[in-house]
């Protein structure tokens, strides 16, 4: 039977070391559930992507409020909801590999790569990046 | 940047950063191999980047090495990787630039190189 689903919030501002500590603070919350490494630096690449994101782009390169809602259902899957209230992707979404020489550009590449499901969605002033990833029981503690 | 070891081995410079390659660090490091390059006595052939102390690297660090192999073969130089953390070779893996690097195996290969 699928246990009860775990909710959380975890807030900062969009400097770059504050994103990536927000991200790790994610990760750490995690690691009570789950006893994979591999998973949790997974989780912790798609958190750093998208934090990062809004950190370079969502408020022309100033601090802003970032957020990420997660939802945990033990045993099943993980859900991450990534917020800003900047500028959003507008038309500026790929999700493809780009060149080898590119520079930039493979954020959402390889947040896809890593996840089951991954979207990006301007909602009610937010922008969000919705995260899914299915993580097997043997992954998880008991 | 504490954790930064610039050493010249003959005609190359190899580069040791200890810690996480994200957005936070990779403007300094640019920055550091640029001044690098650009005092250094006697011409600088090959750069070479020892990864094995980097737990973490996001396409912040990825975006890093390309451009340093961007700028090193522009002007006819040799861009190498040595030593990738299991992290680092993860993370290369996942954008498929695992073999567009090249990547030194061993200290034998990363000698042959400095000569």
């Amino acid at each position: 039977m699928e246990r009860a689903v775990t909710r959380k919030v975890f807030r900062t501002e969009s400097h770059p070391g504050d994103s990536r500590r927000l991200a790790k603070d994610v990760v750490d919350y995690l690691a009570a559930f789950l006893d994979d490494g591999d998973v949790l630096h997974d989780l912790d690449i798609i958190l750093t992507e998208a934090c990062a994101n809004v950190c370079r782009h969502a408020y022309g390169g100033q601090p802003g409020p970032l957020e990420v809602r997660l939802a945990v259902s033990p045993g099943s899957w993980i859900e991450l909801e990534i917020v800003d209230w900047g500028k959003g992707f507008g038309d500026d979404v790929r999700f493809e590999n780009p060149g080898p020489d590119a520079e930039g550009g493979r954020g959402l590449y390889i947040m896809r790569m890593l996840a089951n499901d991954c979207q990006v969605r301007r909602e009610n002033g937010e922008n969000v990046v919705f995260i899914h990833k299915d993580i097997g029981a043997p992954r998880w503690k008991t | 940047m504490e954790n930064l070891t610039i050493k010249r081995l003959g005609g190359a410079l190899l580069l040791k950063y200890a810690g996480e390659i994200t957005l936070e660090m990779t403007a300094d490091l640019k920055r550091r191999l640029e001044a690098e390059l650009g005092e250094g006595d006697g011409e600088v052939r090959a750069v070479i980047i020892d990864l094995s102390a980097v737990p973490f690297m996001d396409s912040s660090g990825i975006g890093f090495l390309v451009s340093c192999n961007t700028r090193m073969k522009s002007t006819g130089k040799a861009f190498y990787l040595y030593q990738l953390s299991p992290a680092v070779e993860k993370t290369l893996g996942l954008v498929q630039l695992l073999s567009f690097f090249s990547v030194l195996p061993d200290e034998t290969a990363l000698t042959g190189v400095c000569e």
